[in-house]
C-alpha cells in the first residue's frame, strides 16, 4: 500500500483558513489550476481566480489534465502565402501549480511524459510541462474508478510535490519532494506534526478479476477474442473515450487559411483511433475499418503496445471513458470479459 | 518506468525548399526535383520519406524517389490524388514548398550488398524503389545480379520511360515488365505482376527482394516468392500509411505496436508478418 509511504513524510495540519491562505500564497507566485464546479454535477480543472471556488472534494473532473500540456487545438505554425514566410508561435515556459490532483491523473501525466519524450522529444509538450508543480489530494473512489485495481491507489504520491488528506476541520499536508518542502518553508507552515499518523483507509474491493501485473499477459492471448465484436455491437464509434482518456494523445494536423486568403495557420487537434477515418490512407483505403478492430486497438494501446516498452499499464483507471460513454460501455467490463475468455481458453487447453 | 532526460526538439517546423525542376510523367504523376536552402544538410537512405508542406493545404508523407548518390537535391514522384497533391501539381519550377525529414527506416543496404537483388514494383511503388535501384546501379560492383520486375495497370501509367530504357539497355540489369491491360501500342507482357515471377531463375539463398506496391499486391507477390522458396528473411517490403507527424507521435500510421514512420516504412518481412494489421 502506498499509504505506508505517507507515514515517512513530514506532515503539517492546515485548517480551512490556512488552506485558503496557502492557495492565495500559491496564486501570488504563479497560475493555480484546480478543480472547480461545472454545472450541477460535473467538475473541471481550470485556472483559479478565487480560492473559494476550488472544490477539493470531487469524484473526477470531466477532462483529465492533458489539455494543459497538449491543448485540444494548438497552432503549430503560422504562414504568409504571399511573403512565403513560416513562423512558429512561442510556447511560454511558465510556472504553474496544479492543486487538488488525484493520483491516477498524476500517473497519466507521468505516462504522457514518456510518450512525448521517447524517440523524438517534443518541445511543444515538454515546454508546457517543464515548470509544473503538482499538489495531490486523496479521494473516495466511486463506481467508475478502478485505479486501485491497476495498482494506483488514492494515496500514491509519485509525481507530487505536496499531498493533501482531508481531515476534520482541515487538511493534513504532506511534504513529498524538495519543491514541496521549499514551498512550505516559504509559506511558514511551522513545525511538522510528530504524532504517529493515523489514516482511515477504506478497504479496496477488487473489481478486475486478475492482478494488474498479469493483464499484459492476457493481451497476448485475446487478439482474436469474440469480445471485440460484442463490444463493437454496442459502440457508437463517437470517440468520446479517446477524447476524455487521460493518456490518449493522438492528433490530427490541419491547415486553415484566413479570410484574407494570404495568411493562415497549421493546427493540431485531438484525434481518436475510435473514429472511422483515423487509419485511412491517401488512396482511400482504411486499415482499421471496423469498430471491433478499432476497439481492440484502443485497448491494446492501454494494456499491451506501450506497456511492452514502459512496463506500465497505460490505463490509469480514472473511469472517464466508462462514465461518459453514451453506450454505457465500461472498461472494467471489457477487461473482465477478456479475462473470462482467456480463462476459458486456458481450460480448453488443459482439457486437451 | 525509466525517467528520460532529454533535450526537447522543435519537430513540426518545415524548411522552405525550392522546386527546381518539374516533369510530367503520366496523366496523374509528376516528378519534382527539390533543393534545400543553403546550410541545410539533407542526407537520406533509399526507402525514407519526407513530409511535404503546401501551406494552406496541409502536409503529406511522400517517399523520396532518387538515390542519395545523385545529389545535390532529391526527387519526389507525386500522384495527383487529393487536395494537397492537386495543388502541388500546379506548382512550377522556382516554387517553394515546406520539407520536414527525411523520416523513417529505409532499406538496409548492407543486407543487399554482395547479393542478387530482386526488385518487385507495382504501379507507383516504383517511385520509392527507384531510389534503391539507382543506388544499386551507382554502386554496381557491390551487388551481384540486379533483377527488376515492374507492373502497371496499363501502358499509359509507366512511370519513368527514360530510366526504364536505360535499364533495358544495360546488360548488367535484368528488366522485365508487364501491364494488366494492354493497348494497341503495347507489345510486351500482359498480366499481373506475379506472372513475371515464375519464369525468373533465382539463387534463393543469395537473393534479397525489395517489394513495393499497392496494398493489394503484397500478399500475392509474397506468395509467389514463397512459391519459389525464397526465405522470408530475404524479403523487404515498404508500407503505405498516413504518417501525419513523421516523428512517432500522432498515432495515425500505427499498425499494432509499430509506428510506420519510425520502424518503417520499410519492414523486414519476418517482422512484418507478426503485425496482423500490416497487410
Amino acid at each position: 500500500m502506498n499509504s505506508q509511504k505517507l507515514t515517512s513524510l513530514n506532515r503539517y495540519f492546515f485548517d480551512q483558513d490556512t488552506m485558503k491562505s496557502f492557495t492565495a500564497f500559491l496564486m501570488n507566485k504563479a497560475k493555480v489550476v484546480a478543480p472547480h464546479k461545472k454545472g450541477e454535477k460535473s467538475f473541471i480543472f481550470k485556472e483559479t481566480v478565487n480560492p473559494d471556488e476550488i472544490i477539493l472534494s470531487y469524484t473526477r473532473t470531466l477532462h483529465p489534465l492533458k489539455k494543459f500540456f497538449l491543448p485540444p487545438v494548438e497552432t503549430l505554425l503560422e504562414f504568409d502565402l504571399e511573403k512565403n514566410e513560416v513562423m512558429s508561435p512561442e510556447i511560454p515556459i511558465e510556472d504553474r501549480f496544479f492543486l487538488g490532483v488525484h493520483s491516477y491523473d498524476m500517473k497519466a501525466i507521468l505516462l504522457l511524459d514518456y510518450s512525448f519524450k521517447k524517440g523524438n522529444p517534443e518541445a511543444n509538450y515538454l515546454k508546457r510541462r517543464e515548470r509544473s508543480v503538482f499538489i495531490g489530494v486523496s479521494y473516495q473512489p466511486d463506481e467508475y474508478h478502478f485505479a486501485s485495481d491497476l495498482g494506483i491507489d488514492p494515496y500514491d504520491v509519485s509525481g507530487f510535490s505536496l499531498f493533501l488528506e482531508p481531515v476534520e476541520k482541515g487538511y493534513l499536508i504532506f511534504e513529498v519532494d524538495e519543491i514541496g518542502k521549499r514551498l512550505l518553508q516559504e509559506f511558514d507552515a511551522g513545525l511538522p506534526l510528530n504524532s504517529p499518523l493515523e489514516l482511515e483507509i477504506p478497504e479496496h474491493k477488487p473489481r478486475i478479476k486478475m492482478h494488474h501485473n498479469r493483464l499484459p499477459q492476457i493481451f497476448e492471448h485475446v487478439y482474436h477474442s469474440k469480445v471485440w465484436k460484442e463490444v463493437a455491437q454496442k459502440c457508437l464509434g463517437c470517440g468520446t473515450c479517446n477524447l476524455l482518456c487521460a493518456t490518449c494523445y493522438c492528433f490530427d494536423v490541419i491547415d486553415e487559411v484566413n479570410l484574407d486568403m494570404k495568411t493562415g495557420k497549421r493546427e493540431r487537434r485531438w484525434d481518436g483511433c475510435m473514429l472511422n477515418p483515423f487509419a485511412e490512407v491517401a488512396g482511400g483505403e482504411n486499415f482499421r475499418p471496423t469498430l471491433d478492430s478499432r476497439t481492440r486497438h484502443r485497448l491494446y494501446r492501454k494494456f499491451k503496445y506501450q506497456t511492452d516498452q514502459t512496463g506500465e499499464l497505460h490505463c490509469v483507471g480514472c473511469g472517464r471513458c466508462s462514465k461518459y460513454c453514451p453506450a454505457s460501455i465500461a472498461m472494467i467490463d471489457i477487461v473482465n470479459q477478456l479475462i473470462e475468455d482467456y480463462n476459458k481458453q486456458q481450460q480448453a487447453v488443459s482439457l486437451v | 518506468m525509466e525517467t528520460l532526460t532529454v533535450e526537447a526538439k522543435e519537430l513540426y517546423i518545415p524548411v522552405l525548399a525550392t522546386i527546381d525542376q518539374v516533369e510530367q510523367l503520366t496523366a496523374t504523376e509528376k516528378r519534382f526535383h527539390i533543393v534545400m536552402p543553403e546550410g541545410h544538410e539533407f542526407e537520406h537512405q533509399p526507402g525514407q520519406f519526407v513530409e511535404v508542406s503546401i501551406f494552406g493545404f496541409g502536409e503529406a508523407p511522400i517517399s523520396i524517389s532518387s538515390s542519395p548518390t545523385r545529389r545535390p537535391g532529391f526527387e519526389l514522384t507525386v500522384r495527383r490524388t487529393g487536395r494537397l497533391t492537386e495543388k502541388m501539381h500546379q506548382l512550377q519550377a522556382g516554387s517553394l514548398i515546406g520539407i520536414r525529414g527525411p523520416f523513417g527506416h529505409g532499406f538496409e543496404i548492407q543486407k543487399f550488398e554482395g547479393k542478387d537483388v530482386l526488385f518487385v514494383a507495382g504501379g507507383i511503388g516504383l517511385a520509392p524503389l527507384k531510389s534503391l535501384i539507382e543506388y544499386t546501379l551507382d554502386n554496381r560492383q557491390d551487388f551481384n545480379r540486379v533483377i527488376i520486375l515492374y507492373g502497371t495497370k496499363n501502358p499509359s501509367e509507366i512511370l519513368y520511360p527514360k530510366e526504364i530504357e536505360e535499364w533495358q539497355q544495360r546488360d548488367d540489369v535484368e528488366f522485365h515488365m508487364t501491364v494488366d491491360r494492354a493497348d494497341a501500342t503495347w507489345k510486351g507482357n500482359v498480366g499481373v505482376i506475379t506472372t513475371l515471377i515464375p519464369p525468373i531463375k533465382l539463387d534463393i539463398e543469395n537473393t534479397i527482394a525489395a517489394i513495393v506496391g499497392p496494398p493489394v499486391m503484397y500478399k500475392f507477390v509474397v506468395m509467389a516468392l514463397k512459391g519459389k522458396r525464397l526465405p522470408d528473411a530475404n524479403m523487404y517490403l515498404s508500407l503505405e500509411r498516413r504518417m501525419k507527424c513523421g516523428v512517432g507521435k500522432c498515432g495515425h500510421c500505427q499498425i499494432n505496436h509499430s509506428y510506420v514512420c519510425q520502424d518503417g516504412p520499410v519492414y523486414h518481412y519476418p517482422v512484418l508478418k507478426e503485425l496482423e494489421e500490416a497487410l
